[in-house]
């Protein structure tokens, strides 16, 4: 049988299904990816094709960056680096009106760089930053929003385990990637600052001012982190200087990790022995998923069901800021119900053809994609960064967590309007770089 | 490192030795790439390169990674969309992980039956990489012995949720 749009489509309606049911998502999207295949090109093909894409994906050189990047995560974990950063920007401008909200926010893009994970950074800048907000009478809406929001952060700040997904899934630079994400990130928290700048104004009672920390506290604070800081400009700054690539960095990375670690006498055989073990689960989990991913982009590849979805856009007439806007209902619609690993891997195979056929770069549609994937986390049904920071401060209802992480939300849909306007804001530094 | 979630005190132990045992390669491995690139990067910027470093890290990464899906099997921590099955509960719930669990050993099954296919046409290849001649026969082993395990672990769930 040869490949037809219909096959596709019914291989993406039966991959919503399976989802749904909770299948395993690297398991649903390879099953419906070998099931296809072996429509278009017989059982035989199907089974030899996934074979070479597993084994081919496990001796991967760019792979080994995910767990790397994790165990440095880990590490730095160990080393207590989620305090240290809030308490230096809490240090700096806590006393403000709203200035925990912001040093939440500042945290979440600190801690963002070492973690890579979205819901990783909002429980563990949660767990600090929530007690001191609530004790200093901050209003349980901001303070879980801005908790909530921020640890969104963590996804799009390089390292982010999404872009090295993304890169791995679009065949695209990782360290390209890495570069083209930091315009985009230092945009989106200042847009969250101006959120809670904004609300702070409107009103004040929400985030009472509180002491100032001494020049001596803000010292200690400050070099507290100077060690984790040159740590982070080492990797980031490396990849983005050429200096290293991406995998290279995960591995001076986490050296640097472990270096840092014994220098804080915060290093030994059990806590290093648990972060081995919490990153072998993780880069596990998430290679499931990309061998998963793989199949099922060769899958769609074969249907010729991209070149359809082109089409009906062209026959649309419709120009290329329509033509995205469209594309963004449907992640924002889709992410909705998915889980943003799942919404990229399901949409990179369909929708990256199609904006490169527009002259966008694949790289600005990774950081974009990445972005709108981040929505999901902070809005029901799915926002599975309201679930955790529920679970951690539990006298804010459900509800009001919501409530507090809505100008947050317009916040975030400012900034998906801007980079679909102004695509240069991600593509501007790796050129500027020569990568 | 956390226990078997098994219930079975006498099933416990061996299971118990047999992730330790997968912890510590996939950690070693793993340990091994980090410093080999590591020591690949301060060799380049001070004109003493690793040769084929990139070789090393491959292998060390592809035997990671094998041990890293068994233990994220074993420690049952594939991801999932739970917008269901967190709203079900009883018998619904255990027949939907029922189900789970068989798409998912067909899943790996079939990679296995691929992989185990393409092990078995490369038998008489030689293959090997270019700069260190490391054989890939013992990578291609492992790779299929971890997608066995993997299977085999959700066979056993098969067996074992319409019961619980």
């Amino acid at each position: 049988m040869n490949g037809s749009p219909l096959i596709g489509l019914t291989g993406v309606l039966v991959l919503l299904f399976m989802l749904t049911t909770g299948v395993p998502l690297g398991v649903s999207l390879g099953l419906v990816g070998i099931c296809g295949m072996t429509l278009i090109l017989g059982l035989e093909p199907a089974l030899i094709k996934s074979g070479v894409i597993l084994f081919e994906t496990l001796s991967r050189y760019e792979l080994g960056v995910l767990p790397l990047f994790f165990l440095m995560a880990h590490i730095c974990f160990i080393a207590n680096a989620s305090r240290d950063f809030f308490d230096a920007t809490a240090s700096l401008i806590g006393h403000r009106r709203g200035g925990l909200a912001l040093a939440s926010i500042g945290g979440c893009a600190g801690f963002g760089t070492i973690s890579g994970s979205s819901l990783a950074t909002a429980a563990t800048i949660g767990l600090v930053a929530l007690p001191e907000m609530r004790k200093r009478g901050y209003s349980g809406a901001l303070a879980t929003g801005s908790v909530a929001a921020g640890g969104t952060l963590g996804q799009i700040v390089p390292p982010s385990g999404a872009l090295i997904v993304f890169g791995i899934i679009a065949e695209q630079s990782i360290g390209k990637l890495f570069t083209a994400a930091i315009v985009p990130a230092i945009t989106q928290a200042l847009l969250y600052g101006m959120a809670v700048i904004l609300l702070c104004h409107f009103k004040p009672h929400l985030a009472p001012a509180t002491s100032r920390a001494s020049w001596s506290e803000r010292r200690v604070a400050l070099i507290r982190v100077i060690d984790i800081g040159f740590l982070v400009l080492l990797v980031i700054g490396g990849i983005a200087l050429g200096w290293f690539s991406p995998p290279e960095a995960a591995s001076v990375g986490s050296v640097g990790a472990l270096l840092l670690c014994a220098w804080r006498r915060r290093l030994n055989w059990s806590s290093l022995g648990h972060a081995l073990a919490e990153t072998l689960r993780t880069s596990g989990m998430i290679y499931v998923v990309v061998v998963g991913a793989l199949i099922f982009s060769v899958f769609i590849s074969l249907s010729g069901m991209t070149e359809q979805v082109a089409q009906l856009l062209g026959d649309a007439g419709s120009n290329r800021i329509v033509s995205l806007l469209v594309i963004t209902a449907v992640l924002l619609l889709l992410g909705s119900v998915l889980d943003g690993l799942a919404l990229m891997l399901l949409t990179t195979p369909i929708f990256l053809p199609i904006v490169q056929d527009m002259g966008l770069s694949p790289i600005w549609f990774g950081v974009f994609l990445v972005r709108a994937m981040e929505l999901g986390f902070i809005h029901p049904p799915m926002g599975m960064n309201l679930y955790v920071i529920h679970n951690i401060a539990k006298d804010v209802p459900l509800g009001r967590i919501f409530k507090g992480v809505l100008p947050f939300l317009a916040a975030d849909f400012a900034h998906l309007l801007l980079l679909i306007l102004m695509p240069a804001t991600v593509i501007w530094l790796p050129t500027i770089l020569g990568q | 490192m956390k226990n078997s979630t098994q219930k079975d005190g006498s099933e416990r132990k061996p299971l118990r030795l047999g992730e330790k045992c997968l912890f510590y390669l996939g950690a070693v491995a793993l340990l091994f790439a980090m410093a080999t690139d590591t020591l690949a990067v301060l060799g380049r910027h001070i004109g003493v390169p690793l040769w084929g470093s990139i070789e090393l890290v491959q292998a060390g990464i592809l035997i990671a990674s094998s041990t890293a899906m068994l233990s994220a099997t074993l420690a049952k921590k594939h991801a999932k969309v739970r917008i269901l099955v967190n709203r079900l509960h009883g018998g619904p719930l255990l027949w939907l992980q029922w189900a789970q669990a068989l798409f998912s050993a067909v899943f790996f099954l079939a990679l296995l039956v691929g992989s185990f296919w393409i092990f078995l046409d490369m038998r008489g290849a030689y293959e090997e990489s270019e700069l260190l001649h490391i054989p890939y026969t013992p990578l291609r082993i492992i790779c299929i012995l971890s997608i066995f395990g993997v299977m085999l672990s959700f066979v056993r769930r098969l067996t074992e949720s319409p019961k619980q």
